[in-house]
């Protein structure tokens, strides 16, 4: 279908030479905006009842965060070979680097739902104090986006076999990579932000 | 319909959302004296009452007032979602996510005033636990369905981030819409906690939250619906440059 001149493309252009796409870009933005908008009120919360706080810290489990601090950087590290290997076109070590990615990020989504559990169980629930309604919102929205990069991760490993060495697989790729790298960089914020600052 | 007639109905619809937020903030916000809304979980029923219902007379007036000014959110709906069209000049799909569930919101933001007023009228004569129950439960229909308001938001920031072939809107408006939508999600705590950010008048649930909706969505999508309508470009016009030739 012929497109319509009067049309003015306003969206950036896709061939540029920095990795991915902007919509990847603005999206990453906004988001850690809004995380950033988070962290600022659970500060303030966390300035205006200290002691409830503090108290409430004390019975998050720190090797719980730790793993999964572990267990989100190698699984980025792993991202990051694929997309390596997608800009050379090996489709098998696309493959190979994904599935530790997805495996690793499945990994951290039990230990989420482990941990939660325990909580859980311990009778410390989203309405227990102001501590906990962060504890639940900021990791389980941190929690969603890991599932919505894991949905994407698998998209990318289904489409490797057919697309994998095309270079609009590369970029979409490279729009993943983005996603999940930024999903660690949140939580390599949330860790001390929740886990660390109330340790004695 | 002539080219002029539609062009004036477009600039009454373009004009019919500023005219809806400005009135929802002075009747529902400031009249109504919600800027922050009093935290009914954490008072009794009595004290609810004295507080809120007893203490403000002039909220009967504000809130029919309200029910009445939401309604003019439906027609700048209405007018968005037309602008949201696919390749070949038809309401796209994403158009008709944003139009339905912007009606519902409008049917929201226009049907709990009118229940409020009814409280504001028949505290009196009415057990202050059963005025706080309807209050509350009102709260819960105009805050839990955020969903609803988000699902207009995802439909009109989608549609603008990811149709390359439309000028209207830039994507980042789009991306913005997309996680103003997002930035609604903790608004289902309200229901469980009665202290701190995430309760009903909280920091992230009421200034967060209502200021993502007011200045990542509807201020942005207002002035380039305005530029657009200002432009010349009806819906109709831009429908008929769409069509192939």
């Amino acid at each position: 279908m012929p497109e319509n001149p009067q049309i003015k493309h306003e969206h950036h252009s896709e061939n540029s030479d920095y990795p991915g796409t902007s919509g990847i870009w603005i999206f990453v933005f906004l988001d850690m905006v809004v995380f950033l908008l988070m962290f600022l009120t659970y500060l303030s919360e966390k300035h205006r009842v200290p002691e409830v706080f503090v108290s409430s810290q004390q019975y998050l489990n720190e090797f719980f965060g730790l793993a999964n601090t572990v267990i989100l950087l190698t699984s980025s590290w792993a991202m990051a070979q694929a997309v390596k290997a997608s800009r050379i076109k090996s489709v098998k070590q696309i493959k190979q680097y994904l599935i530790i990615a997805i495996a690793l990020g499945f990994l951290f989504c039990i230990n989420k739902v482990f941990e939660y559990g325990i909580k859980l169980d311990a009778g410390y629930s989203v309405t227990t104090n102001a501590f906990f309604s962060f504890y639940y919102v900021i990791t389980g929205i941190h929690f969603l986006h890991v599932i919505g990069g894991l949905c994407f991760m698998c998209v990318m490993y289904a489409k490797s076999t057919i697309a994998g060495s095309s270079a609009a697989y590369t970029k979409g790729l490279e729009n993943v990579g983005l996603f999940w790298h930024f999903v660690d960089v949140l939580w390599l914020f949330i860790f001390p932000l929740i886990y660390l600052t109330g340790l004695q | 319909m002539d080219a002029k007639t539609q062009r004036y109905i477009d600039l009454a619809m373009a004009y019919s959302g500023p005219l809806f937020v400005v009135g929802y903030i002075i009747f529902w916000g400031i009249m109504g004296h919600n800027i922050p809304p009093p935290n009914m979980l954490a008072m009794s029923g009595e004290e609810f009452v004295a507080n809120y219902y007893a203490k403000y007379p002039e909220l009967p007036v504000a809130m029919i007032v309200s029910a009445v000014v939401a309604a003019f959110y439906l027609p700048w709906s209405c007018l968005l979602s037309s602008l949201l069209k696919d390749s070949n000049g038809n309401m796209s799909a994403l158009g008709l996510l944003e139009l339905t569930a912007g009606a519902v919101t409008a049917l929201l933001l226009a049907a709990c005033p009118v229940i409020w007023a009814a409280c504001a009228i028949m505290y009196p004569v009415t057990d202050p636990e059963t005025i706080k129950l309807i209050h509350m439960f009102c709260w819960f229909l105009y805050d839990c369905t955020y969903m609803l308001v988000s699902l207009q938001l995802f439909g009109a920031g989608l549609y603008a981030a990811l149709n390359k072939e439309q000028n209207i809107f830039p994507a980042w408006a789009g991306w913005c819409a997309v996680v103003g939508g997002c930035s609604m999600i903790p608004l289902s705590l309200i229901a469980f906690v009665s202290e701190g950010a995430f309760a009903i008048n909280g920091l992230w649930n009421f200034y967060i939250a209502y200021s993502g909706w007011l200045f990542l969505f509807f201020s942005l999508y207002c002035y380039f619906v305005l530029k657009h309508v200002h432009g010349g470009k009806s819906s109709v016009a831009q429908n008929r440059n769409a069509l192939p030739a």
